[in-house]
């Protein structure tokens, strides 16, 4: 009877203890500014309702609104808090680094979200929770080549390529993903010109406009995002050339979700951001257990094109 | 005489009133809210507050004197931007790379001296042409933003460098080195606008000039004076923000002028110049902190902290009319 009781109250005390202690997860999040377009803010949603999914999980929701001071002072905030782990939204991917430093100074795991910080500071960092860009560079190689080989084009087809802003890592990393895959896949298809539009959709505008002046024959168009895409379809139109044209994005945008739809733009790459903020919260979550994150932990950003799209909702950015 | 002595003590003293509430509620309420297991008047959080006030702060210590002048100065958050890309930049020049970590003292040098020649600029056209404050600073915020973003494009200017990241943090005496800015720039602006001719003389400009021109003060020079003290303070907070943090992007400070004129009217500075004090612009600048980091501790989003903000600064600008007002009223009858 004694030892039974005794048994039962060790039994309860440790469900207690370990409930306690699942439950005493507390994650910061600072993130870089959530009004400033729907992807951000459709971050926030998902991060939120994620967190409130998981019992196990508190969260600390803060926005920098785009202000490096006052992202700073968040994270000095959160490291005063105690969290227990922190997520960060760089608003700035140098500036942070000596405050992250200071939260690793403080035992605090740090988890980088949607953009990395700098190398100098991943010293400091635990994990980086993001799109991966080669991957998705790659993936629009093999969307073209796939496309062209539907078309019977493979061995002849001629491309044109507009990048991101100069200097931009996503804009380098996906055009190095793409430029290295296309000649893996599709060895015969010459991409005949590159220039940057900026992430800027009438700047690559006029980029097309100048490509289709330039070369008489123009098979597909790989642009680093379909803000740049849409640009360039936009110009071929005018142009009245964009029936025998493929066009291959990068980070669905609404415009080319509906450009797909109406059949004049072909593919692109699905990146959500309800699965960029359930990554990082996981990413987190997972540091914190002590298992093994990679510490480039990238989510699935998959291949969308006019055959699949009605797999994804619309983008709402 | 004595009441108003009281009634003037009682402005002043608001501000400090008004800070002791936010610390009851946060720490009563806040406490309640937070998931935080910290109390929010934990002596580290309240160290935070002194520290996190600095960048905004610094300026606004300016901006008192220029408004206490009748002026306003709108450009002071790109001066903060270009003072802090002349700091930043000026490091990677290979002479100064040559010189090792004795680069950092010139490099402060640089940026100081960026902010006082923004500042005499601002001053200059101010006296010679005569031209509003508002709208000469107006042009100039948006022309300091403009070299900002044509020296380095979008592009974030970085230079990490650990020993004036180890400066910057450090604490001596249990204050960052922010802090020690913050309040040294208070102590020395103080003695200043209390203790000097300039500091009275700005105070007579402010309030009637046309007197004060009479009276032998030479108005133009006064303001230019005034205009390179505040440049100087919005290099001077960039010096001690971006030795911290090492990188700046071409937008940063925007915004920071509006924030600077809203610790300073929070603190009881009279928009139409004459009236204001150094001390209660101190408080403003740490009511706007605490708030923000009592909103932030409970829960609250950036757009409600500065919503909240809002409100408070409408609230204190009808409060300080109405007893304006009655004082009026008071001195007739």
């Amino acid at each position: 009877m004694k030892t039974a009781l005794k048994v039962a109250l060790a039994c309860s005390t440790a469900l207690i203890g370990t409930a306690a202690a699942a439950q005493d997860m507390t994650i910061g999040i600072t993130q870089n500014n959530v009004g400033v377009d729907s992807y951000q803010t459709t971050y926030e949603q998902a991060f939120i309702a994620a967190a409130e999914a998981n019992p196990d999980v508190e969260v600390v929701v803060l926005d920098a609104g785009g202000d490096v001071a006052r992202q700073l002072a968040q994270i000095d905030d959160l490291i005063q808090q105690e969290v227990d782990a922190m997520i960060i939204w760089p608003t700035n991917g140098e500036a942070v680094i000596p405050a992250v430093r200071r939260a690793s100074q403080a035992d605090i795991p740090v988890v980088i979200t949607n953009s990395n910080i700098a190398e100098a500071g991943f010293d400091f960092i635990s994990a980086f929770s993001g799109p991966d860009n080669v991957t998705q560079g790659s993936r629009s190689a093999e969307i073209m080549c796939d496309r062209f080989k539907e078309l019977g084009i493979e061995d002849e087809a001629k491309v044109v390529h507009i990048t991101g802003q100069p200097g931009y890592t996503t804009a380098i990393e996906r055009a190095q993903g793409f430029n290295d895959r296309l000649p893996e896949v599709c060895p015969n298809v010459e991409q005949i010109d590159e220039q940057p539009g900026d992430w800027n959709r009438e700047k690559s505008q006029q980029v097309m406009e100048a490509f289709l002046v330039q070369y008489d024959d123009i098979d597909g168009v790989y642009s680093g995002d379909d803000n740049m895409g849409v640009g360039a379809m936009n110009a071929a139109i005018a142009a009245d050339r964009v029936d025998g044209i493929t066009f291959v994005g990068a980070t669905n945008f609404a415009v080319g979700y509906d450009a797909m739809a109406e059949g004049t733009y072909w593919g692109s790459i699905y990146q959500s951001p309800v699965d960029d903020a359930e990554a990082a919260l996981q990413t987190a979550i997972d540091v914190l257990n002590g298992e093994d994150v990679p510490f480039l932990n990238y989510f699935d950003t998959p291949k969308i094109t006019q055959d699949n799209m009605d797999e994804f909702t619309k983008p709402v950015f | 005489m004595t009441s108003a002595n009281r009634k003037d003590m009682l402005k002043r003293g608001a501000i400090w009133g008004f800070i002791l509430l936010e610390l009851a509620f946060f720490s009563i309420i806040g406490d309640q809210l937070s998931v935080s297991d910290q109390p929010f008047l934990a002596y580290d959080n309240m160290l935070l507050v002194l520290k996190q006030s600095a960048p905004i702060g610094i300026i606004a210590l300016g901006m008192t004197i220029v408004m206490i002048n009748g002026n306003i100065d709108l450009s002071v958050g790109a001066t903060f931007a270009l003072a802090a890309i002349v700091m930043l930049d000026s490091m990677t020049w290979p002479f100064m790379q040559a010189m090792g970590d004795w680069a950092i003292p010139l490099a402060w040098l640089f940026a100081l001296a960026t902010g006082v020649i923004m500042g005499a600029i601002n001053g200059i056209i101010v006296w010679k042409t005569g031209v509003d404050a508002f709208i000469v600073t107006l042009g100039a915020m948006l022309g300091f933003r403009g070299i900002v973003f044509m020296f380095n494009g979008e592009q974030p200017t970085s230079h990490l460098n650990w020993t004036l990241v180890d400066f910057a943090e450090a604490q001596f005496l249990g204050l960052h080195t922010a802090t020690w800015f913050l309040l040294g720039a208070a102590l020395v602006l103080w003695l200043l606008m209390t203790k000097t001719v300039h500091g009275r003389n700005a105070y007579a400009i402010g309030n009637n000039r046309e007197a004060a021109v009479n009276a032998g003060i030479r108005v133009g020079p006064h303001f230019i004076w005034n205009f390179m003290l505040i440049g100087f303070l919005a290099a001077l907070s960039a010096v001690v923000f971006y030795s911290e943090s090492g990188s700046v992007n071409p937008n940063d400070g925007m915004l920071y002028e509006l924030w600077a004129i809203t610790a300073v009217v929070l603190g009881g500075t009279k928009l139409a110049g004459g009236y204001g004090s150094i001390i209660s612009t101190l408080g403003g600048v740490i009511a706007i902190q605490l708030l923000r980091k009592g909103l932030g501790h409970i829960g609250a989003d950036t757009q409600t902290v500065n919503l909240v903000i809002g409100l408070i600064l409408i609230a204190v600008l009808v409060l300080d009319r109405q007893l304006n007002r009655k004082g009026q009223g008071e001195l007739k009858i």
